[in-house]
């Protein structure tokens, strides 16, 4: 409709002009989008540029948004803060304050220093000092030799891997029988399945802690966040059975004239044709897993050394730390499951809308 | 293929129970025994602290929270952040896929990965980086985005305004999945149906409310379920419920009080209770209204 439009007042036998309209048409369009991008991530721009200033730079006011560190001038031993000093013929200079006053101070020129104090009238707490672009990687590493960030990283990882291994096992074996085998009752445990992805956290949280920990006594262990994982998560069981269920069963019976038995076809037919699934659900788990704190609240606050990084990132915060370390700190957090969608996009983008389709 | 004779393959069906078993345990363990065990407890005054003193109460913790006010209030604020941000995040996931599936767009998967981006980034993070950038002192809210455009700006970080604000943004920084159902949705849109009612004169508007939106709506129905469950405190998809609560919604919020701080078991659980059946009601009304406006095609053939 649009290009109908323009193309009356836009001499349509002019088949270049039509073009141009067309590609900057797209240009605006993309230069439009690339503008939504950025707004929409302009905090994360905040966090790394946060992240790499030091100290005195988030009290100054007057500072630069982006990393930079306050000019300072070398003189006779001691070192003077510079500053754009405005004279009175409209002149800006940038000179090191040597001796200031509430209404008048002595200042020096850096290019001149030979020239003696320079006096200037004024308050110099007024004046704006000069900044140059400084970036610092001093807020990591005291995180890596305070915090014990590398052990937190280390458990996540760990936590991962196990919970990995157990959720897509025990999710891919339910899937399958949920996808091929007449179950007694019809859809109905299917249905049961889809209901207990509805059923508040909360509902369930008392007895399941106890259960934990005062039945089985696994309060400070990983235990109680992993142990469940190994029963099926109902979401990547339903993830999976769609998938399956879109494998033609023609398959499966090649196989089983082969003299395949129903688990050599599952790893061996089904598995093979349904591994986007199966990366989009592990991914999912990853994302999970690296996001989880409240079960560590729960059963680890007790013992630090196995804290993940979620949850050890999140108590840092009660030690009130400035906002470049907190940055910082958030910013380690996140690194690696941006890392890996980035990594993974190509396949985990296409299987989530395609997931979303089947719906 | 026609001419070959249909095979009976034989699934059995105990090896197929076999293989549902570890879920079968697992509902029971962790889903129907914790349930049924809550009920139970919600019947009696069960205090943390002073376990050998519980006795069974009958329906006391029930007429207790009817009189609660902060059970109404926190009820009140959950539905209330329930109707504005799930449209909100409706919307916007709309619009960003319409705008992502454009055949004009360059690199667009890259530009779907950024926008999907936030979904991922762990809650802990997301709290960080927003309460740091919205911060009155050292952000960038202030200093570049609200005081160049001549507002006031965020004062404190705690006041009720601003509490909206970050709850919003919470919302609109996880649009990543429900954007990628709708995504899917699009894509899946037959352009005939469009060509058709193009030729018929109707305008880019009239197409999109009167033929695109009908035809997503199953998508749009899965993504309001989704979204319901999220600030229900289900556990669902990426989700890592309201990051700036700490908790998935103020009713939820409650309850881990009474529990963690009152430690008076029985009332949480009786509150977990009430609100289960809320959701139970709510599901229930969400699914029965999708006959009246969720289009299916095999229905109409």
């Amino acid at each position: 409709m649009a290009t109908q439009s323009k193309q009356k007042w836009l001499t349509p036998h002019n088949y270049l002009s039509l073009k141009l309209w067309e590609t900057m048409g797209t240009g605006l369009f993309n230069f439009l989008i690339f503008l939504l991008v950025f707004v929409y991530l302009f905090p994360m721009i905040f966090m790394v540029a946060t992240s790499l200033m030091e100290g005195p730079q988030l009290t100054d006011r007057n500072a630069p948004a982006y990393p930079a560190r306050h000019i300072r001038y070398e003189y006779q031993g001691r070192s003077y803060a510079v500053y754009n000093v405005p004279f009175s013929n409209g002149e800006v200079r940038h000179l090191a304050l040597v001796e200031p006053g509430r209404t008048s101070s002595q200042f020096i020129d850096p290019q001149n220093p030979d020239g003696g104090f320079i006096a200037w009238d004024g308050n110099w707490r007024q004046l704006i000092g000069v900044y140059e672009f400084h970036v610092t990687l001093n807020n990591f590493t005291n995180l890596f030799s305070a915090l014990r960030i590398s052990q937190m990283l280390q458990n996540t990882l760990i936590m991962t891997v196990i919970a990995e291994v157990g959720v897509l096992l025990s999710s891919i074996i339910v899937a399958y029988g949920f996808s091929r085998f007449p179950l007694p009752g019809g859809d109905l445990l299917f249905y049961i399945l889809i209901a207990t992805i509805l059923i508040p956290e909360k509902v369930t949280l008392i007895p399941t802690y106890f259960f934990f920990v005062r039945i089985l006594h696994w309060e400070g262990t990983w235990l109680p966040i992993l142990v469940p994982f190994f029963f099926g998560n109902a979401v990547y069981i339903f993830l999976l059975r769609q998938n399956f269920k879109s494998i033609p069963k023609d398959l499966d019976e090649a196989a089983m004239l082969d003299g395949a038995g129903p688990l050599r076809i599952l790893f061996q037919v089904i598995l093979p044709q349904s591994w986007p699934t199966v990366i989009t659900v592990s991914l999912l788990h990853f994302f999970y897993m690296w996001n989880e704190t409240r079960q560590a609240a729960l059963y680890l606050s007790i013992s630090r050394d196995l804290a993940p990084i979620s949850f050890g990132v999140q108590s840092f915060q009660s030690l009130s730390p400035i906002q470049n370390q907190l940055q910082a700190g958030a910013l380690i957090l996140m690194s690696v499951p941006v890392i890996v969608l980035l990594i993974s996009q190509r396949y985990f983008m296409r299987d989530m809308v395609v997931t979303g389709m089947e719906k | 293929m026609l001419t070959r004779k249909p095979l009976r393959i034989r699934y059995d069906k105990r090896f197929g129970l076999l293989l549902i078993s570890p879920w079968v345990i697992g509902l029971l363990l962790f889903k129907l025994l914790p349930i049924l065990a809550s009920l139970g407890i919600s019947f009696t005054n069960f205090q943390l602290l002073t376990p050998e003193q519980t006795r069974f109460t009958g329906l006391e913790n029930y007429t207790r929270l009817i009189h609660d006010d902060a059970v109404g209030y926190v009820l009140f604020e959950t539905i209330a952040l329930g109707i504005t941000t799930i449209p909100l995040q409706l919307v916007a996931s709309i619009f960003l896929a319409s705008l992502l599936s454009n055949p004009r767009l360059k690199s667009g998967n890259l530009m779907r990965t950024l926008f999907f981006l936030p979904s991922i980034i762990p809650g802990v993070a997301i709290f960080f980086m927003w309460i740091g950038f919205a911060d009155p002192a050292t952000g960038w809210l202030n200093k570049l985005i609200l005081h160049p455009l001549g507002l006031t700006g965020f004062n404190n970080l705690f006041s009720d305004g601003a509490i909206a604000f970050l709850f919003s943004i919470s919302s609109l920084w996880s649009v990543g999945p429900g954007m990628l159902i709708m995504l899917g949705a699009l894509q899946g849109l037959p352009a005939e149906i469009q060509e058709a009612a193009r030729v018929d004169g109707a305008g880019p508007l009239v197409r999109f409310f009167y033929i695109t939106l009908p035809l997503i709506s199953p998508a749009i129905f899965f993504a309001i379920v989704i979204n319901m469950i999220a600030i229900f405190g289900g556990v669902i998809l990426l989700d890592r419920g309201s990051i700036f609560s700490g908790s998935f919604s103020p009713y939820d919020g409650y309850v881990s009080f009474i529990l963690f701080e009152k430690h008076d078991l029985g009332y949480a659980a009786s509150l977990a209770w009430f609100f289960f059946i809320i959701v139970m009601i709510v599901v229930y009304a969400l699914f029965s209204s999708a006959r009246r406006w969720v289009y299916y095609p095999d229905r109409d053939a």
